[in-house]
């Protein structure tokens, strides 16, 4: 024990030195927060509108301010036909092509059926929806005034009412959405990365054959290596938390203390992950490669921008695995809904499973290669 | 009981094979020296020794203690410096110091006085990183880390290599003071003048060991009279003594049928050996039956007028080359 307490202080003061890790470790969490969280969002917003108008009249004059003045529209052009819409679809100048056909006043009017044309640039399928959306809403809007205008039904037309609460995140703000995850990005980074590295540099630079020569226990040399990164992981969220919560008033509802313990078996995860990644490099460069290809996958499938419920099946399968989608979901829930321990609990334990599965596989992969 | 004990030590890396059923022993005390070519198996054999890596074949004792059974109890006995310096850089010199001391559950003080020769040259920089410190300086820290638990063997691989000549020779006087203390050293080195400083030398090539004795029986094992031959165009002196040898091998490489000339001056099997250059000289064999001065006269004959030959005290390098060709 007392070993191990040496090896300990051995390891924070060559952090401490490390001019790279000592700086890293207080700007990861401070960018990473500032810069993604704010950037990061499915808001879509100011879609770039044309409109073809060859009706010309107070009718299609009215559509159109209506669309203007919502704050999901700008109209960027009015290309005078079909080709001069197509070219400023094609160049990205214009989202979405409303067409207003010559004959729009006169069906309103009772003459024949109103029709309206609507090309969407669907490159990025989702904001094509969205906007799409967004249009027919405000085209039903004005069609229900025209109706109740001209008197052909009365003012409270029947029908079912929707009236929407959102709850947990009631202004639906994406940072709230975002926060949670990038906080996970950011621990996920310190104990992958961070202490894979430096396990693998023990290698690379060969101190590790002057060690294992000394009646240094595999154990205490594993311990002194990962435990250090334990605490900075963890001093990183709390840091990362509190820039959320100053630039951000980022809400807390949950139990602080359950967050910390969740994030603390993640990090015995994620620290086993590293180990066990830098048995198999010999190099810093080589484990970089291994661990950025396995960071990518694990993130990406965690669900942290799309939900992982609509992937497909296998892939929510593969989340079985994952630790970053466990601790994912368990963020949001204790962040936002202020999930206590009973709600989180299956979540927690599989956490707790991986956690051991992965810790206890990296340490004998570790004794039979290193 | 010898300090090391090797039996039929064998080790592979996939097809190659590193040692091939090595076996010698090392005596308490004993400063033994291993030389050989860059790939012989000298690191392997060490890591075997340092209790690094299990040989594939044979067994290794260390006083009494097998490498693989009981590699815990040997380690605290072993100080082993490999051939890459593998201190970390970014801790002091007596950082690196303490380190040690203190994962071998001692301390400096203690064993002050077993590395104190060596350190006294480096304490004044004991503030400095250790990557700031110059080869020579380096290599001294090295040594007082793997000292400093006052371990019964030194296992040091090739610890001179790229380090300036005062150093090496410093470096090899600490090394006769330590066998002093009692301390069992077993060496690499590619160095022949530092093979001389040991006990006995091993010669190794191929992971096989060519010999081993003590560097004087080695020389005298030469077996031939050896001549050094010197003339200020030492370039062409080795082309003529090389194609006077050609002319007079008894199998020439025009594999002409044609009788040679029997007043040859000197007999057929004249040289045992092609001649070897070696600093400002070319060393040469010649057997009883001639003189060196038919050696000399031979040379004028060719164009090399005023070329003088002498006989010299074979080296390390002479019989390891010699070895090494009989190997072939």
């Amino acid at each position: 024990m007392r070993k191990l307490l040496f090896l300990l202080k051995k390891e924070f003061r060559q952090i401490r030195r490390n001019p790279f890790m000592a700086r890293a470790i207080i700007a990861v969490p401070l960018l990473q927060m500032l810069i993604l969280v704010p950037a990061i969002t499915f808001e879509v917003k100011r879609i770039d509108l044309a409109v073809t108008d060859y009706d010309r009249s107070p009718a299609s004059r009215e559509l159109i301010s209506k669309l203007s003045g919502s704050s999901f529209f700008r109209i960027s052009g009015a290309p005078a036909g079909q080709a001069g819409a197509d070219q400023l679809l094609l160049s990205g100048d214009a989202d979405i092509v409303l067409i207003i056909p010559d004959d729009f006043s006169e069906g309103l009017a009772g003459i024949g059926k109103p029709t309206l044309q609507v090309l969407a640039d669907a490159v990025n399928a989702t904001s094509a929806q969205l906007g799409w959306n967004y249009l027919v809403s405000i085209v039903r809007d004005y069609n229900r005034d025209v109706i109740i205008s001209s008197g052909l039904a009365p003012a409270a037309i029947p029908g079912i009412s929707v009236s929407s609460r959102y709850w947990y995140n009631p202004d639906l703000n994406y940072k709230y959405y975002m926060l949670p995850g990038i906080l996970v990005i950011l621990i996920t980074a310190i104990g992958l990365l961070m202490a894979g590295l430096n396990l693998v540099r023990e290698k690379e630079i060969g101190t590790i054959e002057q060690i294992n020569v000394t009646p240094v226990k595999k154990w205490e040399l594993i311990a002194s290596k990962v435990i250090p990164f334990f605490i900075i992981g963890l001093f990183d969220l709390a840091l990362g938390l509190i820039v959320g919560w100053i630039a951000f008033d980022i809400p807390f509802e949950g139990s602080i203390l359950l967050f910390f313990a969740c994030a603390a078996i993640f990090l015995v995860a994620v620290l086993g992950l590293a180990l066990f990644f830098s048995t198999m490099a010999s190099t810093q460069q080589q484990f970089l490669f291994i661990a950025f290809f396995f960071v990518m996958i694990f993130i990406l499938m965690s669900g942290i921008f799309t939900p992982s419920e609509s992937m497909p099946v296998w892939a929510q399968q593969f989340n079985y695995v994952n630790p970053v989608a466990y601790l994912m979901r368990i963020n949001r829930m204790v962040m936002l809904k202020g999930s206590g321990f009973q709600d989180i609990a299956r979540d927690m334990v599989a956490l707790t499973v991986l956690a051991l599965a992965f810790i206890t596989l990296a340490i004998r992969a570790y004794r039979k290669r290193a | 009981m010898e300090a090391l004990e090797a039996y039929n030590i064998t080790h592979r890396y996939g097809r190659v094979t590193a040692l091939d059923d090595l076996s010698f022993t090392v005596g308490h005390g004993e400063l033994f020296g291993f030389i050989g070519p860059d790939g012989a198996g000298k690191t392997t054999l060490f890591r075997i020794a340092a209790t690094l890596i299990m040989p594939a074949g044979g067994r290794m004792i260390l006083f009494g203690l097998n490498t693989v059974s009981r590699y815990r109890e040997l380690r605290n006995h072993i100080g082993y410096m490999p051939g890459r310096f593998s201190l970390y850089t970014d801790l002091t010199v007596e950082e690196n110091l303490n380190f040690y001391a203190t994962i071998f559950g001692t301390t400096i003080k203690e064993n002050y006085h077993l590395i104190e020769p060596i350190y006294r040259q480096i304490e004044p920089f004991k503030k400095r990183q250790a990557g700031r410190l110059s080869g020579g300086m380096k290599q001294k820290l090295a040594l007082s880390c793997a000292l400093i638990h006052k371990p019964r063997i030194l296992i040091l691989d090739e610890p001179t290599t790229g380090v300036d000549a005062v150093s090496r020779t410093e470096f090899w006087e600490m090394l006769t003071q330590l066998k002093g203390e009692g301390i069992t050293i077993i060496v690499s080195t590619p160095y022949m003048d530092e093979a001389l400083r040991c006990d006995r030398i091993a010669l190794i090539q191929n992971g096989t060991l060519l010999g081993i004795n003590t560097p004087d029986s080695i020389r005298h094992s030469y077996g031939k009279k050896l001549y050094a031959v010197t003339h200020p165009d030492r370039y062409r002196l080795l082309l003529a003594l090389r194609s006077l040898i050609q002319a007079l091998s008894p199998e020439p490489l025009s594999h002409s049928h044609e009788p040679r000339a029997t007043d040859a001056p000197l007999s057929v099997s004249a040289f045992g050996l092609s001649p070897e250059p070696f600093g400002d000289s070319v060393h040469i064999t010649i057997p009883e039956s001639i003189t060196s001065g038919e050696v000399v006269a031979a040379l004028a004959s060719s164009g090399l007028p005023g070329a003088e030959i002498r006989e010299i005290l074979p080296g390390i390098e002479d019989v390891f080359l010699e070895l090494m060709k009989k190997e072939v």
